[in-house]
C-alpha cells in the first residue's frame, strides 16, 4: 500500500494524518481507537513492525509505532498523560513486537497491559524500581 | 530431566554481548531464553545531548562493522528533518562505501561461519579476500573501518579518476573468490554436513516474528529497503534481492554470498555511471521543529532512525533500532529441537558477531554441579 492507500484505510480511527510522501506518512491515534486501526491494518496483509519509539515530550508520553505497509513507513502516534501511561499489548496482532514493548516499558515506564513476558530488557538488574532513563529528568536539570 | 546451559555474556569480538540459558534434554535444546543489555551504553540519549555534527561520529560508533549503514541513515534522517537533499554524486558516493561494507562484512561472517564448523582454511581463506574490500574502503575513505565519509548534506570525500582502476582490479579479485565460495558451499561435503536442515526458521515464523535482511530472505521473505523504500543512489542502480526457501544454515550463508555477488556488480556500475557534480551542499543546523524517519538495508538487514528536531542544534530525539534487535526474536524457533552442537554455527547464522564466545557452563539440573567447557570442546562435540 502507498501512503495514500493507508491513509484511506486508517481514516475513520486515525485523527491527524500528514503524508510525507509517498512511501512514508504520519498519524495520530488515541489508546482506545489504535487498536481498530492494527487489526485493520493486518487484515489489509500488514505484518511487519519495524520499531516503538517512546518520548517524553514534557507534557505527555508519545509512542509511536512504525509499521511496514510495503511500501508505506506508517508512523501511528498515540499520547498517554503522565497521570495513566497504560497501554494495552499489540503483540497478539504483531508478535514480533515483544521485545520493542519490554524496551518502552523499562526505558519510558510505560504499563503494558496483557503483555506475555514483561521482564526488563536492558536495564541490569539492580536497577533502581521507578528510574526511567529517558524520561525529561526535571530535578536533575534545576540542581 | 533438563540442564541448562548458559552462554555469555562477555564475547571480546561481540558489539552487542549476550547472555543466552538453553534448557536442554540430552543432547536437544527445548527452550532458550535471551537476556539482553551487557553493551548497553545508552546511546539514544546521548544523541539528545550533543549537536548535530557530533552526532553523525557518535551513530558511526554504534557498530564497528556496519557503521557506513549507521552514519549514512542518521544523515538522511538529518537531511530529511532539514528538508534539504544531498548533490547526486553525493549519493552514488554513499552507495559505493555501502555497497563495500555489505561485501567485507558478509566475507567477516563467511570466515566465522567456517571457523565455527571447524573450517579454519576457509575462515584464512576469507579474511584475506575481506583485506581486498578494506583496502578499497581505505583507498576512498581513508580508514579501513571508520570511514568518516558521511556529513549532513552530502560526503566529504570524492573518489577521484586516478583510483578507479585499482579498485576494480581488488573487485575483480573480490568476484573471482566469492564465486569459487559459493561453489565450495554448494559441493563441500563438511559445510553441507554441518549447515543443511540445521537451525530452520520456517518461512510463517520469520514475518510472525518480523525477521529483517539475510534472515527473512533466507526463508523466503522478499524483503530488502534498498527495494522497497530506496535510497541514496539506489533507484538507478540494478541489482536481484537474493531470497532462498529453506530457512536453514545453508540457506542463510547462500543469501550473503550470492549477495556479494549482486554488490560487486552494483559497485562496477556506480563506478562507471558516477554523475560528476558537488559533494556537498550547505545546511543551516538550526533545524526548526519537525520530525523523520528513515531506513537503511544494512548488510544485516532493515535499519531505522527516527528523529524529532525541536529548533536547536540538538535533536530532541533519536531512535535507533538496529537489524540485530529486530531478528533476535527469531533465534528462539531456530534453536529449540536442535542440538548442543549446532548452538555456535545457527547462532552465527544470524549474524549476531557472537565470533569469540569463549566458554560454556553446563550444569547439572539434578545434582547442581556446574563443569565448565571451553568453546573448541563445544564445537568437537557430537551426538
Amino acid at each position: 500500500m502507498n501512503s495514500q492507500e493507508v491513509a484511506d484505510l486508517i481514516k475513520a480511527d486515525a485523527d491527524e494524518i500528514r503524508i510525507i510522501s509517498e512511501r512514508c506518512l504520519f498519524a495520530s491515534s488515541d489508546k482506545k481507537r489504535f487498536l481498530n486501526i492494527l487489526r485493520s491494518l493486518k487484515s489489509s496483509g500488514v505484518t511487519h513492525i519495524s520499531t516503538i519509539t517512546a518520548l517524553d515530550n514534557g507534557k505527555s508520553i508519545e509512542l509511536i509505532y512504525h509499521f511496514d505497509c510495503k511500501p508505506a513507513l506508517l508512523n501511528l502516534k498515540i499520547f498517554l498523560p503522565m497521570d495513566d501511561l497504560k497501554v494495552p499489548t499489540i503483540t497478539d496482532l504483531f508478535p514480533g513486537a515483544i521485545l520493542y514493548e519490554r524496551d518502552i516499558m523499562e526505558m519510558i515506564g510505560v504499563v503494558v497491559e496483557g503483555h506475555p513476558d514483561p521482564r526488563r530488557l536492558f536495564l541490569p538488574e539492580d536497577w533502581p524500581q521507578g528510574k526511567y532513563p529517558l524520561r525529561k529528568q526535571k530535578e536533575e536539570k534545576k540542581a | 530431566m533438563t540442564m541448562v546451559i548458559p552462554i555469555g555474556p562477555q564475547h571480546p569480538a561481540l558489539k552487542e554481548p549476550e547472555y543466552f540459558r538453553f534448557e536442554v534434554k540430552g543432547e536437544e535444546i527445548v527452550d532458550v531464553d535471551i537476556y539482553f543489555g551487557y553493551a548497553h551504553r545508552g546511546i539514544e540519549e546521548t544523541f539528545a545531548r550533543r549537536n548535530y555534527k557530533h552526532n553523525i561520529y557518535l551513530s558511526e560508533r554504534i557498530c564497528g562493522i556496519c557503521n557506513i549503514c549507521h552514519s549514512t541513515c542518521y544523515s538522511m534522517a538529518v537531511e530529511r528533518v532539514a528538508g534539504i537533499e544531498p548533490p547526486e554524486r553525493a549519493k552514488y558516493v554513499r552507495s559505493l562505501i555501502l555497497e563495500l561494507e555489505r561485501i567485507h562484512s558478509h566475507l567477516l561472517w563467511l570466515a566465522v561461519a567456517a571457523h565455527q564448523i571447524g573450517f579454519d582454511t576457509l575462515f584464512m581463506l576469507a579474511m584475506r579476500d575481506r583485506e581486498h574490500v578494506m583496502d578499497m574502503r581505505e583507498i576512498i575513505s581513508g580508514g579501513r573501518v571508520h570511514s568518516a565519509t558521511n556529513a549532513i548534506g552530502g560526503v566529504r570525500r570524492d573518489v577521484t579518476r586516478e583510483q578507479v582502476p585499482k579498485l576494480l582490479e581488488n573487485l575483480d579479485k573480490v568476484e573471482r573468490s566469492v564465486n569459487y565460495y559459493i561453489n565450495l558451499f554448494q559441493t563441500d561435503r563438511t559445510i553441507r554436513s554441518r549447515c543443511e536442515g540445521v537451525g530452520v526458521l520456517t518461512r510463517e515464523d520469520a514475518i510472525k516474528l518480523c525477521a529483517v535482511g539475510p534472515v527473512a530472505r533466507a526463508s523466503g521473505v522478499k524483503t530488502d529497503i534498498r527495494v522497497d523504500d530506496p535510497y541514496a543512489a539506489y533507484p538507478n542502480l540494478s541489482f536481484e534481492v537474493i531470497t532462498e526457501t529453506d530457512g536453514d544454515v545453508m540457506a542463510k550463508g547462500m543469501v550473503r554470498l550470492r549477495e556479494m555477488v549482486e554488490s560487486v556488480k552494483m559497485v562496477r556500475q556506480i563506478l562507471k555511471e558516477m554523475p560528476n557534480g558537488p559533494l556537498r551542499v550547505p545546511v543551516d543546523l538550526k533545524i526548526p521543529p519537525n520530525e523523520a524517519v528513515q531506513r537503511v538495508e544494512a548488510p544485516r538487514g532493515e535499519l531505522l532512525y527516527y528523529i524529532r528536531s525541536n529548533g536547536s542544534e540538538i535533536p530532541e530525539r533519536v531512535r535507533v533500532r538496529t537489524p540485530t534487535y529486530a531478528s533476535a526474536p527469531s533465534l528462539k524457533p531456530m534453536f529449540v529441537g536442535g542440538t548442543v552442537a549446532e548452538i555456535p554455527i545457527v547462532l552465527w547464522s544470524l549474524d549476531v558477531c557472537f565470533a569469540c564466545n569463549d566458554r560454556v557452563t553446563l550444569v547439572d539440573a539434578n545434582t547442581g554441579k556446574a563443569r565448565v567447557v571451553t568453546m573448541e570442546e563445544l564445537r568437537r562435540w557430537r551426538s
